[in-house]
């Protein structure tokens, strides 16, 4: 039983560090359109016409 | 055929074409043209794939109308808009034109593409983006303008202070319930051993360790995730009064302190894992009815699009683009055809149809000549008007408007909740029933008198109690949400039950807010298709709302069409000249046959055909208002009499207020209720704005502006008036469950109280009896999400 002095410490640790990337994501704003972000997996990113990305924002 | 863009009608098939996804799309516009070639050529044409709502119609950009936009670069207007982040700039704007989250993607993609773009977050739901540029290398002109390409119009948002403290609450609740979530789990999972050794194979050491462990898990619970509750319980009971929160605070307190001596004593039971579970069950509720409340908010609050930002200036007879907050009284202004109307004033000279619709709900233009007044926010739709400032913006009609309702809603009385009346006297009697528990324990000399009066806070603990509300009004809030109907507050529910009388505004409301012809008299020899063809053909050359009633028809070849404001449209066709349009304008006499007609088309002959043009009535109007019965109905409208009598009598309501501006009808609801009633005002545009925020309940349906949005409690989301009945009966419903939740924890309640003082409840069992009652109730509500069998008749929803 004393294996418990060990590993709930550590598991504390971890809840801690779990806690602090939820307070991290919370702040940056990731909570706020739960809806949307759903959809984006459907989008194909790394199309092949896309891949030059910042060539054209001399369109302006 | 229609539009692959917009999924309107072609007219033209073959006239603008662009090849997307490997095929040739036809388009009906050349705005829909350049919006889809701009997609296709960026690569983001996924956005056709994966839409689920068809785009708004792209108007063609004039180069003008994009040269203005420069003007957002002026130091002045971007203090008000911009933060500054060192060489980085960042803002808010509101984006119409979003209809789904594909719009959202493009937006971002297309942005992120531009150089000197930081970062870009679309929020579709709130139709909202928030860019961060870096200053040196873009300017905001050429965001928004980039925005403006895709077929969206983007404008500057400021963001009200009640917003943003809204979305501090929801950062809070987040974390709160997080918080409470993840250690809850721990300090559960140390109980479980704790739980087993009721059959005593814990050593000393290991229980003591784990209690240790609970205490340090747990506080953090109590001190943070709580912390919203004890202040609420504070300010209540400083203010002299209960609330749901005193017996929460008292319970979770007494349960901790209780705990926290176990622990340091090494003797007695511990609840943490009790404190916490609790504390997160609570947090989920209030969590869950604040976010729709946030979401209701942030959707009808786009509404700073109707206070005009920009003007053009003649500075001796030189147009120059200026601020329109900037513009000075006695100043002379220019509005071309299609600007909106930067400000109050006088027409010098020029004459144009003017869209008021915006302040009098009222879809016709109306014809301005000079001498005549213009309200700022109003759109000028024809000619080029020049006018002199007689008010400032600060003072303008839509200023005016805006702050007519905001006292409105500032007077507007709180509803009382029924399960705080409930809850504050239940929880007087708990108090003072623990208490006196307390007392006749110790007298008697017992050493269990603290535990016996945490079990009797802990068994009568109004947790079920304080979930029977919530929890049934959470649950009707989001089912009713699924359905398209948004709350602003979820008391609104069981003040839905009290209403008795249901007011409409008609145009838009009652009445599909558009022209469509209802009759056709044909005096000639000729097909009616033909005679339509040419009218439709004619009228294309109209921007009169009047013109869009013949769209449907298949436009025969006209030309040199002249518009002769205020009468109509002359045209010559295969030869011939025809003339379109009122009564007077084409002259000659009228037969009988064509009484009540309001549109005639005739040639140098003579009349040859006239039509009947009407706002007409919704399908489902009828339906709805029957099924309405037996609350009492009226109409409220800014219309002539006529036409109100009309609607009136077709569609049975009796009480009918006619040609009402803004105030009056704030008076006509205000009278009513000086006579015991509740309104509930249904209406669509800025002029119902008032009233909406002076009535008990107000609704806006679909079509809205953001303004009545932002004065109305219930926001329709579909354009569909059946929602109205459901929603009724939903109220029934939840007001309902709400009377079984709160008879089933109260009864609970009172039955476990006599074994409690008597000392024979342990407090485990008072908090497994406690969370058992709560899982009822929560589940009891949950069966509102279920399929509503509302009783709506048939022929409405189809």
């Amino acid at each position: 039983m004393s294996i418990i002095y060990v590993l709930i410490p550590i598991a504390i640790l971890l809840v801690c560090l779990a806690l602090a990337m939820f307070f991290w994501a919370v702040k940056s704003g990731q909570f706020e359109d739960l809806e949307r972000k759903g959809s984006d997996i459907l989008f194909d990113d790394d199309k092949p016409e896309q891949q030059d990305s910042k060539k054209d924002g001399d369109e302006r | 055929m229609i539009c692959y863009h917009c999924h309107q009608e072609v007219t033209e098939p073959g006239r603008f074409v662009v090849t997307v996804l490997g095929e040739a799309r036809q388009m009906c516009c050349p705005g829909c043209q350049a919006v889809a070639e701009a997609i296709v050529a960026n690569g983001l044409v996924d956005y056709y794939k994966f839409r689920t709502e068809p785009a708004n119609k792209a108007d063609p950009l004039a180069d003008e109308a994009l040269a203005k936009l420069s003007l957002y670069d002026e130091p002045e207007l971007q203090e008000e808009f911009v933060a500054n982040r060192g060489a980085e700039k960042q803002i808010q704007l509101s984006i119409d034109g979003i209809s789904c989250s594909a719009c959202a993607w493009l937006i971002e993609k297309k942005l992120n593409k531009i150089q000197g773009v930081r970062q870009i977050s679309v929020n579709a739901a709130a139709r909202r983006a928030v860019v961060t540029w870096q200053d040196e290398v873009l300017s905001l002109s050429d965001i928004l303008r980039a925005i403006e390409r895709l077929g969206y119009h983007a404008q500057p948002f400021k963001a009200e202070q009640q917003e943003s403290a809204f979305k501090q609450t929801n950062f809070a609740y987040l974390k709160r319930m997080g918080l409470a979530g993840l250690l809850g789990m721990q300090v559960m999972m140390i109980a479980i051993p704790l739980y087993l050794d009721v059959f005593g194979n814990l050593d000393a050491d290991t229980k003591w360790y784990l209690h240790w462990v609970s205490l340090i898990l747990s506080t953090p619970v109590v001190l943070y995730s709580g912390a919203g509750f004890y202040s609420s319980a504070w300010r209540a009971l400083r203010a002299g009064s209960m609330n749901m929160d005193v017996p929460i605070t008292a319970a979770v307190w007494s349960l901790y302190v209780a705990s926290v001596q176990a622990t340091l004593s090494g003797q007695g039971e511990i609840y943490f894992e009790s404190v916490c579970m609790f504390i997160f069950l609570l947090l989920i509720g209030r969590y869950l009815e604040h976010r729709s409340r946030f979401k209701a908010a942030q959707i009808s609050a786009n509404m700073a699009k109707y206070v005009p930002l920009t003007a053009t200036l003649l500075d001796n007879d030189e147009p120059r683009n200026c601020l329109a907050k900037s513009v000075k009284v006695g100043q002379l202004l220019l509005v071309r055809p299609g600007e909106t109307i930067p400000v109050d004033g006088k027409i010098l000279s020029g004459q144009g149809y003017v869209d008021e619709s915006m302040l009098t709900g009222e879809f016709e233009p109306v014809l301005k000549q000079s001498g005549m007044d213009v309200f700022g926010g109003t759109l000028n739709q024809s000619g080029a008007l020049k006018i002199e400032v007689t008010r400032p913006l600060a003072d303008a009609l839509v200023s005016q408007i805006l702050r007519l309702q905001d006292e409105a809603l500032a007077s507007k009385p709180a509803i009382s909740q029924l399960t705080d009346r409930i809850a504050s006297h239940f929880v007087a009697v708990v108090l003072l029933i623990s208490a006196l528990t307390y007392g006749y324990w110790h007298y008697v000399g017992s050493a269990d008198a603290f535990w016996i009066m945490v079990s009797v806070l802990v068994a009568t603990c109004p947790c079920a109690l304080g979930l029977a509300t919530p929890s049934a009004l959470t649950c009707a809030m989001a089912k009713l949400n699924r359905e398209g109907i948004l709350l602003k507050r979820a008391d609104l529910l069981e003040a839905l039950n009290k209403v008795t009388t249901v007011a409409f505004d008609k145009t838009g409301t009652l009445t599909e807010g558009k022209f469509s012809m209802v009759r056709m008299v044909n005096l000639s020899q000729r097909a009616d298709d033909e005679v339509l063809g040419l009218v439709a053909g004619i009228e294309s050359h109209s921007e009169h709302p009047i013109a869009r009633a013949f769209d449907d028809f298949s436009p025969a070849k006209v030309d040199e069409v002249s518009v002769q404001p205020g009468f109509g449209l002359t045209a010559r066709s295969a030869g011939k000249e025809y003339k379109l349009g009122s009564a007077s304008h084409i002259g000659g006499q009228l037969t009988d046959s064509v009484q009540g007609c309001n549109v005639f088309l005739g040639d140098e002959d003579g009349l040859i055909a006239a039509f009947e043009l009407t706002d007409k009535v919704r399908s489902d109007a009828k339906a709805v208002l029957d099924a309405l019965s037996p609350r009492a109905l009226a109409l409220i409208s800014g219309d002539s009499q006529e036409n109100v009598a009309r609607i009136g009598t077709k569609l049975g309501i009796a009480s009918q207020y006619a040609q009402c501006a803004p105030k009056q009808k704030l008076d006509v609801i205000q009278t009513m209720q000086a006579q015991g009633k509740k309104v509930m005002m249904v209406g669509d545009g800025i002029n119902d704005s008032p009233v909406m925020a002076g009535a008990d309940i107000s609704l806006a349906v679909g079509g809205a502006t953001d303004l009545a949005r932002n004065a109305a409690d219930i926001i329709l989301i579909n354009d569909k008036l059946i929602a109205l009945p459901a929603l009724f009966d939903m109220a029934k419903r939840t007001e309902r469950k709400i009377i079984q939740n709160i008879g089933w924890a109260l009864g609970y309640n009172v039955t476990v109280l006599p074994l409690a003082v008597a000392g024979y409840l342990t407090p485990w069992m008072g908090a497994i009896g406690m969370s058992l009652s709560s899982i009822l109730v929560v589940a009891n509500s949950v069966r509102l999400l279920r399929k509503a069998q509302a009783k709506v008749p048939q022929e409405a929803v189809a």
